[in-house]
């Protein structure tokens, strides 16, 4: 990480810095990854075309998702998300949310399979609380009921 | 900044400290970056005026009657991003 980020993060947004001490312990694979089912959460602010999209101008944020079918195509899918720079991801959405290779490594059988639907929000949310007990329980909630093995987790 | 930050401010009349949050989340964390931003908005509604072109005064006075301060307020952001988006200069990197 770059020296001084946090110092960075912490003059631009004061207040922003939020302390954890009751961290969850990561879960144990089960079994191999060829034979487990994947889910994938992301803060990319992807999202199926035609779905209404997450709001970005909202100045305490959007604490809702969206489902992403894993069998999506490229040009079915867009981004909403102001925080970060999209120009990479516009021409390639796999470097954000990597739809196309997860599909590609369960073909080649790397994956056993994956789960019906991805995961996906924007990760700007100023209300920490409503983020942890709303957002992150309504999506843990939504991956449970995919029954997946496995859970691919990644910022923007 | 944390909400917790922002009500912290409101309850201390810390209007300084509010109006740094909307310019830094309007300049996407650069604070003069957002002062730009929020008059660039304005300036856009006006040039749309200068001709008194024919507008829906019944739409506007029925939206500001009939809708709650909530969204009212809501629409207040979202046109600012309308209007920064009509300039032709995003400074933005990702889209609303």
């Amino acid at each position: 990480m770059r020296p001084g980020l946090w110092g960075v993060v912490n003059e631009r947004y004061p207040g922003s810095m939020i302390t954890k001490t009751d961290f969850v312990p990561l879960a144990k694979l089960k079994k191999p990854l060829s034979e487990s089912r994947l889910t994938f959460v992301s803060t990319s602010g992807v999202q199926p075309k035609g779905t209404l999209p997450f709001d970005t101008v909202h100045p305490i944020g959007d604490y809702t998702f969206r489902r992403v079918p894993s069998d999506s195509k490229l040009s079915d899918l867009e981004i909403h998300q102001l925080k970060y720079p999209t120009a990479g991801a516009e021409k390639d959405l796999n470097v954000i949310f990597p739809v196309k290779r997860l599909q590609e490594l369960t073909k080649e059988k790397v994956l056993g399979g994956l789960a019906r639907n991805f995961f996906s929000f924007i990760g700007y949310n100023m209300d920490a609380e409503r983020l942890e007990k709303t957002l992150a329980e309504d999506i843990a909630d939504a991956v449970e009921a995919e029954k997946p093995d496995v859970c691919l987790l990644a910022p923007a | 900044m944390s909400l917790q930050y922002l009500k912290e401010a409101v309850s201390s009349g810390d209007t300084e400290r509010l109006i740094r949050y909307v310019r830094l989340h309007f300049g996407d964390g650069n604070e003069d970056a957002g002062k730009k931003e929020i008059d660039k908005a304005w300036i856009e509604a006006l040039k749309l005026l200068l001709d008194v072109p024919a507008t829906n005064r019944e739409f506007v006075e029925r939206t500001i009657n009939e809708t709650d301060a909530e969204t009212l307020a809501h629409l207040y952001f979202r046109l600012h991003f309308y209007f920064v988006g009509r300039s032709g200069e995003w400074i933005h990197d990702g889209r609303v």
